[in-house]
């Protein structure tokens, strides 16, 4: 008979409450799993959603994102093509894009309303993005075209109040780099959602030559760097910083106040959610094996007239915590690894966070490691609830332990 | 080979100090059956848990085998226990989610003897006390006198220097206490052990080597 056959005879001893509390312990692992499941899922979305509309990096003047600037582009980049070209020497490096940051006027005529634009090729920037822009009504142009007026791509909310559409002619009104006023006329290509209804109440995309021409200027005011793969960020940034003083390089978490503020919440959300749990499951072992110690202190007295060691019946007690928190942690994984599953048969759609208008996919993330630890945890809990309720019995006087009814 | 001198016992009740063995001397040699007889409440199972190093004393000294184990810590106590000491208890504390053969290999688990070795011993005990073929029973399928045979089997297994028997046929009737006293006599002669027994029982103390009295804590 093994050490581990003796503690499931005796987690068998009382079948309901060792069930109940196996239970516990699964729903616990469980709910663990899923609530850091998602987290993981919405973590990853964010990560790459902020990656792929910000770049990976973007690389600016020193002081672009420190000061203000006096006029447009003040801190922009001048010859840009060259560090575009040494940028993309690096294998790690997909593609890197100018953009130019606009605000101004924007008028049908009759009315006029403020824009904030982005000036980019837009149809690189939908090579390397993907369908970032959701096209309500148009085409994806490219609004640099040389045989008629520019285009440019209107937020849907933008193109109601000007009661634009496309085909429609509009006119745009900016500060020059050096100061003056000065205005283009511009054809409205196509109307776009980003799903953020506050940023399409203002949004314009323009060419960048477009936006240059507006800004009367060579400059751009960044560069995006979209890379092979996520994960690099960090060392290309380390990288960059250390042999280009003369740029600023800050990565997507840094320019992402969303992923970092959802991140936050949630963070300590499922961290309190998970102490909570773990609580809950700490408490309801203790109070099992709690119980067990008490109706079974005068086999403790026995066994410890037999020569047992209080480590060896404290031992005892803790394998069959582990038992317990084992089969619940497995019975957990199960249920999450099913519920994960599930959610990939069945598309249930979450509602959209706040300031968003579009729904998003429930899904979970099956990370291994988190398994493993999540495990491993709820393993210690239970081994710990088990000293917990065994220490003092064990280490009772064996005459009084004998004589207890 | 028990050598008890002068030992007192005394337990606190409330604010009171309540005396429960007073000056007991006793030299109990090798291999002897001896019986403790009393009335409840006289401290025959006080002195007998004192023998089986799992209480201690405040006066007097305690030698077993020649050697002071009143002085011992209980990590010491627990190794002697396990090595040399057996115990039959009037209930028989036989753990209930172990067989008959798990419970009388019990202590030589603790013990540390090998696996061979552990089913070797048990297969014999088991044979000698008549209950081979209840061997992979539990304990709650037997009848107080088989119980009370399992517990001999487990306090003799590990060939202990010295039996405590407290009460050991009180939950018997007469002819299954016959048969376990004479179990008891027999393996005590078989195995070289000394057998303690606390009993208020006339047919107990009928076959013991020396038969001692106690009475409001003192040993006739």
């Amino acid at each position: 008979m093994s050490a581990l056959v003796l503690a499931w005879r005796n987690v068998l001893r009382n079948r309901r409450r060792s069930f109940v509390t196996l239970l516990i312990a699964a729903l616990g692992t469980a709910s663990i799993l899923v609530a850091g499941g998602f987290a993981q899922y919405t973590y990853d979305s964010l990560r790459e959603g902020a990656a792929r509309e910000f770049g990976h990096l973007t690389v600016a003047h020193a002081d672009y994102f420190d000061k203000d600037e006096e006029s447009p582009l003040q801190y922009g980049l001048e010859g840009h093509e060259a560090l575009v070209a040494e940028l993309e020497r690096d294998r790690r490096v997909r593609r890197v894009l100018p953009r130019i940051e606009l605000s101004g006027l924007i008028s049908n005529g009759d009315k006029s309303m403020i824009f904030m634009g982005i000036g980019a090729d837009i149809m690189a920037e939908a090579a390397v993005r993907g369908p970032f822009l959701k096209l309500v009504a148009g085409e994806l142009a490219d609004g640099d075209r040389t045989d008629g007026p520019p285009r440019v791509l209107l937020g849907v909310e933008l193109a109601e109040s000007l009661n634009a559409r496309p085909g429609s002619s509009l006119t745009l009104i900016g500060t020059t780099a050096a100061g003056g006023m000065n205005a283009m006329d511009v054809e409205v290509a196509g109307t776009i959602s980003t799903n953020w209804p506050d940023v399409d109440k203002r949004l314009i995309y323009a060419g960048i030559g477009t936006a240059r021409r507006l800004l009367a200027t060579d400059k751009v005011g960044m560069l995006a760097v979209f890379l092979q793969e996520t994960g690099d960020t960090p060392a290309l940034r380390a990288e960059l910083e250390a042999r280009d003083p003369v740029h600023a390089f800050k990565p997507w978490w840094e320019q992402s106040a969303y992923y970092v503020s959802v991140r936050d919440l949630y963070d300590r959300i499922f961290g309190l959610l998970g102490v909570i749990i773990a609580a809950l499951v700490f408490f309801s072992v203790t109070n099992t094996l709690t119980m067990a110690v008490a109706e079974r202190t005068r086999e403790i007295g026995t066994l410890r007239a037999l020569g047992a060691a209080p480590a060896d019946i404290v031992g005892e007690f803790v394998r069959e915590g582990v038992l317990i928190g084992g089969i619940g942690a497995g019975l957990g994984m199960l249920v999450a690894g099913s519920t994960m599953v599930a959610l990939l048969m069945f598309d249930i759609q979450m509602p959209p966070p706040p300031g968003r208008a579009d729904a998003y996919p429930l899904r979970l993330y099956a990370d291994p490691v988190f398994y493993l630890l999540t495990s491993l945890v709820i393993l210690a809990l239970c081994a710990a609830a088990a000293w917990l309720a065994s220490r003092k019995a064990a280490a009772r006087p064996i005459v009084e332990a004998l004589g207890h009814v | 080979m028990i050598e008890l001198r002068g030992i007192g016992k005394r337990y606190r009740v409330g604010d009171s100090i309540v005396p429960a063995l007073s000056e007991v001397s006793l030299t109990v040699p090798h291999r002897a059956f001896v019986a403790i007889r009393g009335p409840s409440g006289s401290g025959k199972s006080t002195l007998l848990n004192i023998c089986g190093l799992i209480d201690g004393f405040d006066d007097g000294s305690y030698r077993l085998e020649g050697e002071n184990v009143g002085a011992l810590n209980e990590a010491s106590r627990t190794l002697i226990r396990r090595r040399h000491i057996g115990f039959v208890f009037q209930s028989y504390n036989l753990v209930p989610v172990m067989s008959v053969r798990e419970n009388v290999e019990y202590p030589l688990r603790l013990a540390g003897v090998s696996d061979n070795e552990r089913q070797r011993r048990v297969d014999a005990v088991l044979a000698q006390v008549d209950l081979s073929d209840q061997a992979e029973r539990r304990p709650d399928l037997l009848s107080g006198g088989q119980r009370q045979r399992v517990a001999i089997a487990r306090a003799l297994v590990k060939k202990p220097a010295l039996v405590i028997a407290d009460e050991p046929t009180a939950n018997l009737d007469t002819a299954t206490a016959n048969r376990v006293i004479e179990l008891m006599r027999e393996l005590g002669r078989q195995y070289g052990a000394t057998f303690l027994v606390a009993t208020h029982d006339d047919r107990m103390t009928a076959h013991c080597d020396q038969v001692r009295t106690m009475r409001d804590g003192v040993l006739q």
